[in-house]
């Protein structure tokens, strides 16, 4: 009995947090969705949250741009994340291996940096009144500093996409690097004494077994650069807003609002697992037929 | 395997403890009244029931000057003359209060976190509604008693809801705007010659986009001053009779729209933002519901030196904030206690210092004692802050916060979407 129980034990205290933190939040959030709220004395049951947000342009507008601004800065983090730490790793097999570790620390340095001050970073440097600005200003670039581009809190999301980029190719290129740790130092040797180069050994050997990693490293950047609040609302512009800020400003304003609030937050998770399931289903198919990977 | 056996029992334990700890909650009241009997008790009782007591008090935590009365002034006196221990406890948004006490009214948590905290307007009426307030308590606190004009209509009504003794008056604030004199020569002293003003000077003016409070209070002036005066807004008034009476408003806001910073295609989104561009000199104006938060932004050296500020012609919006008791606080005694402290004289005339805070008193001057008076005339109020007579002649009152959401939702509707 007892050590047929004890991994389920072991893993009670996990479970205990994911089930109560998580499923709780989102089990209140649903029923709060649909009206039910107590504390403010609804109590009954409907959709209507649901229909009015669907029906609203407004959540469109604010969806197609949270799809656009994630999208785009998942493929640039997982771009730049995956060539930084090819690099890497190149730079090990083939380079002198003193500098390594400096170049780790520093590729790594983006990591310590909390969402909130790498978003703020972005805005002193950025903005019109910005370093950037200035710097070409004193050295003569530009005759004024509204010249300098409009890179912040413009409805693009420049910005954003800047901040998600800097901060999340750190996490990719973290995740792949354990990966490339367990590729043996022979198997270069190897594909050296077949004729392979340094090229053809990245693409050959290295690129297919970091497939699966990537993959999921990319979706897990996806998930949050769609769903996390504080850049977009540091960066993002007055309207439309991405849906995180969204749904914020609704949950922060009237109590009968709150219905509305929720909803978008169940959307947001909803979208997010639809969007999981399909790159799971398409990755899958695209992972077997160029060979397996190393998760 | 001996090992392993060591690690799951300590697990077990600790499992144990969070749960117990989690049920436990009520039984340290144990003192000699219950909470309910506090608003009946006598001074004295409650004055010793506090005895000893560790306040958490919950309130915005976005200025320095207020962090520091508050943790360097208020906390190490009240320990010393009530032996209660004062923890400040910032929030981002005072809404964000409001909302983790609807979430322990659900969840019937009876014993919370929060002892005291800082709300006016929109936030107390929500508390009102949702029963979040532990009782009518003021005309307990023997200095409210003593020094404030409880029955002034500014200091009885919240934003149009009377108090009736939820909340006691903390301060009084009165909307200013800042510009620089060094940039700005003559400040623009209604909404037409503001007008004027972002058309000559295109970009150098804006304002933070609602629901952050600022902007809100920004739009509510330009509203009182479009739409012919704020008298009409104070009869009571339904959802359409009220939107009827705002195209004016839209139709100004859009006309000044594309003068302002980034030609209106968007807005900061708070005033800690539009601060930062004044700053910069990106922009020319910014403003505040804060009559010394300029001169105080002068002194930490966030603010030129020539930092100024002005209130219109037509007067600008004044409110009291207050300090309520919520229903769950696990110490309502030393919470009253410390509210009846940060009422006297003593801590009010040290708020209204710029070297500590600048702003407002709640108590009345004309009950001080000579003494306390001549304290309160000795004291210099900084270069950027207007002189009380001249902010006690321009002051205009806040409309019913149930209006406030939907000038808000307004807003967006026809100004951001355009």
């Amino acid at each position: 009995m007892w050590p047929k129980s004890k991994p389920y034990l072991m893993s009670l205290p996990a479970l205990v947090v994911i089930i109560v933190i998580f499923y709780g939040g989102l089990y209140e959030g649903l029923i709060q969705s649909l009206g039910y709220f107590p504390a403010a004395g609804q109590s009954s049951f409907s959709i209507s949250a649901y229909t009015e947000i669907l029906r609203s342009s407004d959540f469109w507008l604010s969806f197609w741009l949270t799809l656009r601004v994630s999208l785009i800065s998942t493929m640039l983090a997982a771009v730049l994340g995956l060539v930084m730490s090819i690099c890497l790793f190149m730079l090990s097999k083939t380079g002198s291996s003193r500098w390594i570790p400096f170049w780790r620390r520093w590729f790594q340095l983006p990591f310590v940096v909390p969402h909130l001050a790498g978003a703020y970073l972005i805005v002193l440097l950025f903005t019109q009144s910005g370093w950037l600005s200035r710097l070409a200003y004193h050295v003569g670039i530009i005759d004024e500093i509204t010249d300098f581009p409009i890179l912040v809190n413009e409805p693009f999301g420049i910005g954003v996409i800047l901040a998600y980029t800097w901060k999340e190719a750190p996490f990719i290129s973290l995740i792949l690097y354990p990966v490339l740790l367990r590729i043996h130092d022979s198997w270069h040797d190897a594909a050296r004494v077949f004729g392979a180069n340094s090229l053809n050994f990245v693409k050959e050997i290295v690129l297919p077994l970091l497939m699966p990693a990537w993959f999921t490293a990319s979706f897990i950047v996806f998930a949050f650069t769609f769903s996390a609040f504080e850049v977009p609302y540091l960066l993002g512009v007055t309207y439309p807003k991405m849906l995180p800020v969204l749904a914020y400003e609704s949950y922060s304003g009237d109590l009968a609002d709150r219905p509305e609030a929720m909803a978008i937050g169940i959307l947001i998770v909803l979208i997010t697992a639809v969007i999981g399931v399909l790159a799971y289903r398409f990755g899958r198919q695209w992972l077997t037929a160029s060979g397996r990977g190393w998760l | 395997m001996r090992r392993n056996k060591v690690w799951i029992t300590l697990m077990i334990i600790i499992m144990l403890s969070v749960i117990l700890a989690a049920c436990t909650g009520n039984n340290s009241a144990g003192g000699k009244i219950s909470d309910k009997d506090l608003l009946e008790a006598d001074w004295s009782e409650v004055a010793k029931q506090a005895e000893g007591q560790t306040v958490n008090l919950y309130m915005w935590g976005g200025s320095d000057s207020i962090n520091q009365y508050i943790d360097e002034w208020v906390a190490p006196r009240l320990k010393e003359q009530a032996n209660v221990t004062l923890k400040r406890v910032p929030m981002n948004d005072t809404k964000d209060i409001i909302n983790k006490l609807l979430a322990e009214k659900q969840a019937s948590k009876q014993q919370g976190t929060i002892d005291m905290m800082w709300i006016n307007g929109e936030n107390f009426n929500t508390s009102q509604e949702s029963d979040l307030l532990f009782g009518s308590f003021t005309g307990k606190l023997p200095n409210a008693l003593e020094y404030v004009d409880l029955e002034s209509p500014d200091i009885a009504n919240d934003f149009g809801i009377p108090t009736e003794g939820m909340e006691a008056p903390w301060g009084k604030a009165q909307f200013v705007f800042v510009y620089d004199e060094a940039k700005v020569k003559n400040p623009p002293k209604s909404m037409e010659e503001l007008e004027q003003w972002v058309e000559q000077n295109p970009g150098k003016f804006t304002y933070p986009s609602p629901p952050d409070f600022t902007g809100s209070a920004f739009i509510r002036h330009a509203m009182y001053e479009t739409t012919g005066g704020h008298e009409q807004y104070l009869d009571e008034l339904d959802q359409t009779q009220l939107e009827s009476k705002l195209d004016p408003l839209w139709d100004y806001l859009n006309r000044i729209e594309p003068h302002l910073w980034r030609e209106g295609k968007t807005y900061p989104e708070s005033l800690a933002k539009l601060d930062q561009l004044f700053a910069s000199g990106e922009v020319w104006m910014s403003m505040g519901y804060d009559p010394a938060r300029a001169t105080n932004l002068i002194e930490n050296g966030t603010f030129a030196k020539t930092a100024r500020t002005f209130v219109l012609d037509g007067g600008t919006l004044s409110n009291t904030h207050y300090l309520a008791i919520p229903f769950n606080a696990p110490s309502p005694a030393g919470a009253m206690v410390a509210i009846n402290y940060l009422l006297s004289p003593e801590a009010q005339i040290a708020k209204y210092d710029p070297q500590h805070w600048g702003e407002d008193m709640s108590i009345d001057p004309a009950k001080l004692s000579d003494e306390d008076r001549q304290k309160l005339e000795a004291i210099d109020r900084g270069p950027a802050t207007l002189p009380a007579d001249v902010l006690a002649s321009h002051r205009l009152p806040e409309i019913a916060s149930s209006y406030v959401s939907i000038i808000e939702k307004g807003w967006t509707e026809h100004v951001a979407k355009k």
